[in-house]
């Protein structure tokens, strides 16, 4: 699900691929399906569970592979559509990590100290992660300072903040209270509950969060007017205010949905570890990258994927869970992944450039 | 938001996605029998296969590979594997222990990343019938999942370090404690353990400065060290080091800066010792990666053969040692004496073997 702008130049060679929406001339001439870089992801993923599940068995055991494996992908593809929400704007948000980790504070604060259940809890982490987000945005377009510089700074503001929050307001570095709900969104499966004989799927009961965030954002991009505005002012900010787009607007809800992203990132993160704690999305940084870039969003903003979103953070835990089970050392470790990126990254190249020759020879 | 009139048919799939969801959530649960239990078959040592999973690369583990051997030589283990790989992550972590798990590794001994949330970690493993124990620290709070914990008192450890450093100061004077993570509960405890022997002095010592976030490289603890003693350093009559970095980072700094400053380090890393041994360094207080290991392999070989904890979650110490150039020589003997001693223990007090 993609959502990039119109072209400015017609006869530019990639063309739109089948998920995207593009409102230009139909002279354009379109590349194959293959030609898609989700289709290509999803090719390289079946390859490495193949390889990996020939290689290693335990790579397709259900309770200790698969369902951990879809928990943190949960996670990570929240994660990574914190990160589109202001890609889409040719933005960046460093702020990603520590925005969920001042949601995840005021949630286990609330949990603990006000018995706030479950839902209302994350319902207010969720208000929190999306007035920081809006902040970020709002002095972005106040300041006009690139928004690198204003999200880096802001997260080093929320590093000490969080700290200090933890140290003084909270009970150390963590909260370890388990609101009602807590424990079962964090082990149960739907195979854990059954009608009769018929029992649901080996899937975490987390995992449908993550996809309604996913299909909520997707929606959002593809056929709302605010969404389509956001992309509109990532592609061309001149262009989106002449056309009467409240640019300024758009930029700072961009960044409020990236703060409520990040917080619930921050929620589904402390449900599968357990605790609301101070190193709740310290982790977070390359992986909101990763998801979206491998799948094809643009870093110069205007264009999202949030169905390649998906695949790319399902790619990089395809990837970490496979060489995991070969046991490889750190230092291995860390080549393979960089190692199978590249390569997975340039053959996806490959094949986009050959599909493009047949297309301009045809 | 306004929507399109063509997104009405994807809305309604959204909407029957969620009714499924939210229906399948009302289904009645399954029993939970069993989770939480311990391991109901008791195995031969030959068929016990222990990971051993530090938090990430460091120093402090380097031990538990020999120990880990050793113990599969001694013990007649069927396997043991050394992995590091969880790159101080816990979400990391967790996924290298459900890995080690579905290879077979029926047995854990870990250090947890985050001692907040490794309870759930612990949890978790128990709940499929695997065996774990929690090495090198134990988790937060008073309650520990894991069989056992075999550890540093980490805040006994810095007390002694502290009480050390107040001695080497003649009582009196500023201190400087550098330590680690600061959302670590351990540094938490740390902090606390040299504040009580500080608060011991009735204020003729004063912690004038305690510095955090210092332990992640010897790069950043070489910068954090040079700048605490160009501002302040002819105002620092000793530093007390709870972490391996700003240890090692402060040994070398002082020794170069010629600065009247007595350092109590932590951990026998060579640098440290080659200092005690010099005189640049005042003292360290070593640990016993070793003992951890090895005894820990132990219990949990004992564990799987049908043994039980007579309390489930004791916390051990594993022992620490205040070594200085008196006993430079010989404090290793007193370690290998304490792991000895930590084995009989087990079978004399933490066990109930039938």
């Amino acid at each position: 699900m993609s959502a990039p702008l119109p072209q400015p130049d017609p006869t530019i060679a990639t063309g739109p691929t089948s998920d995207q929406q593009v409102a230009q001339p139909r002279a354009v001439r379109t590349l194959p399906f293959w030609a898609n870089p989700r289709f290509g992801l999803l090719i390289v993923i079946a390859v490495l569970v193949v390889v990996f599940s020939s290689l290693r068995s335990s790579f397709l055991n259900v309770d200790l592979t698969i369902v951990p494996m879809q928990a943190d992908l949960s996670v990570f593809l929240v994660v990574g559509l914190a990160q589109l929400a202001v890609l889409s704007l040719g933005h960046m948000n460093l702020a990603v990590p520590r925005m969920a980790a001042i949601s995840a504070f005021v949630m286990g604060w609330c949990y603990q100290h006000l018995s706030v259940p479950l839902w209302p809890g994350l319902l207010i982490g969720l208000a929190v992660g999306a007035t920081v987000g809006a902040a970020a945005g709002w002095i972005i377009t106040t300041t006009r300072v690139n928004s690198f510089v204003v999200t880096l700074a802001l997260d080093f503001a929320l590093v000490g903040l969080v700290s200090l929050l933890y140290s003084g307001v909270g009970d150390g570095v963590a909260f370890n209270v388990h609101p009602a709900g807590m424990d079962s969104l964090r082990t149960d499966t739907f195979s854990d509950y059954c009608m009769g004989n018929l029992c649901g799927p080996p899937v975490p009961l987390i995992v449908p969060i993550a996809v309604l965030a996913a299909i909520v954002v997707g929606l959002l991009f593809r056929v709302s007017r605010v969404g389509r505005e956001i992309l509109m002012t990532g592609s061309n900010l001149r262009a989106a205010e002449l056309s009467g787009i409240p640019t300024s607007r758009r930029i700072i809800q961009a960044h409020a949905l990236s703060g409520l992203l990040s917080a619930l990132a921050g929620f589904l993160l402390a449900i599968n570890s357990g605790a609301f704690s101070a190193d709740i999305g310290s982790s977070f940084m390359l992986p909101s990258f990763l998801g979206p870039v491998l799948g094809g969003t643009l870093l110069s903003g205007g264009a999202v994927s949030v169905l390649g979103t998906v695949l790319g953070a399902a790619l990089t835990e395809v990837i970490r869970t496979g060489l995991n089970l070969l046991q490889f050392s750190v230092q291995q470790l860390n080549i393979y992944i960089g190692v199978v990126l590249v390569v997975a990254l340039s053959l996806d190249r490959v094949r986009q450039v050959v599909a493009e020759r047949r297309g301009s020879r045809s | 938001m306004r929507i399109c009139k063509s997104s009405t048919r994807s809305m309604a799939l959204v909407a029957i996605a969620l009714s499924v969801t939210l229906a399948a959530a009302g289904c009645a649960k399954k029993s939970d029998a069993g989770t939480g239990a311990a391991q109901s078959n008791t195995l031969s040592p030959a068929k016990v296969k222990i990971a051993f999973v530090p938090g990430g690369a460091h120093p402090y583990f380097q031990p538990w590979k020999n120990a880990a051997q050793q113990a599969k030589t001694d013990f007649g283990l069927g396997g043991v594997t050394y992995n590091e790989t969880a790159g101080w992550d816990q979400t990391k972590q967790n996924n290298l222990l459900q890995s080690l798990a579905a290879q077979g590794y029926n047995a854990f001994g870990v250090f947890g990343v985050s001692p907040d949330n490794i309870n759930s970690t612990f949890s978790d493993l128990a709940a499929k019938h695997l065996l774990v124990a929690s090495l090198g620290s134990c988790p937060a709070g008073t309650t520990d999942a894991a069989s056992f914990c075999l550890a540093t008192d980490v805040e006994t450890a810095a007390y002694q370090a502290a009480k050390t450093a107040i001695q080497q100061m003649g009582g009196s004077g500023n201190l400087v404690h550098l330590t680690g993570n600061k959302t670590d509960s351990n540094t938490q405890r740390r902090i606390a353990g040299v504040q009580k022997a500080v608060a011991e002095t009735n204020g003729k010592v004063k912690l004038l400065q305690t510095v955090t976030d210092i332990d992640t490289d010897l790069q950043t603890a070489q910068k954090a060290v040079t700048d605490l003693l160009a501002a302040k350093g002819t105002q620092i009559k000793a530093i007390v080091n709870t972490a391996y970095n700003p240890a090692v980072a402060s040994a070398s700094a002082v020794k170069q800066s010629h600065l009247p400053i007595k350092v109590i380090a932590i951990d026998d890393d060579p640098t440290i010792i080659a200092g005690i041994k010099d005189g640049s360094v005042a003292a360290t207080v070593v640990q016993n990666p070793v003992g951890q290991a090895y005894v820990g392999a132990y219990g949990l070989m004992k564990l799987a053969g049908g043994c039980t904890m007579t309390t489930p979650g004791v916390d051990i110490d594993s022992g620490s040692f205040v070594v200085t150039k008196t006993n430079v020589a010989t404090y290793d003997t007193q370690r290998e004496a304490k792991t000895t001693q930590l084995k009989a223990d087990f079978d004399s007090k933490y066990l109930s073997c039938k």
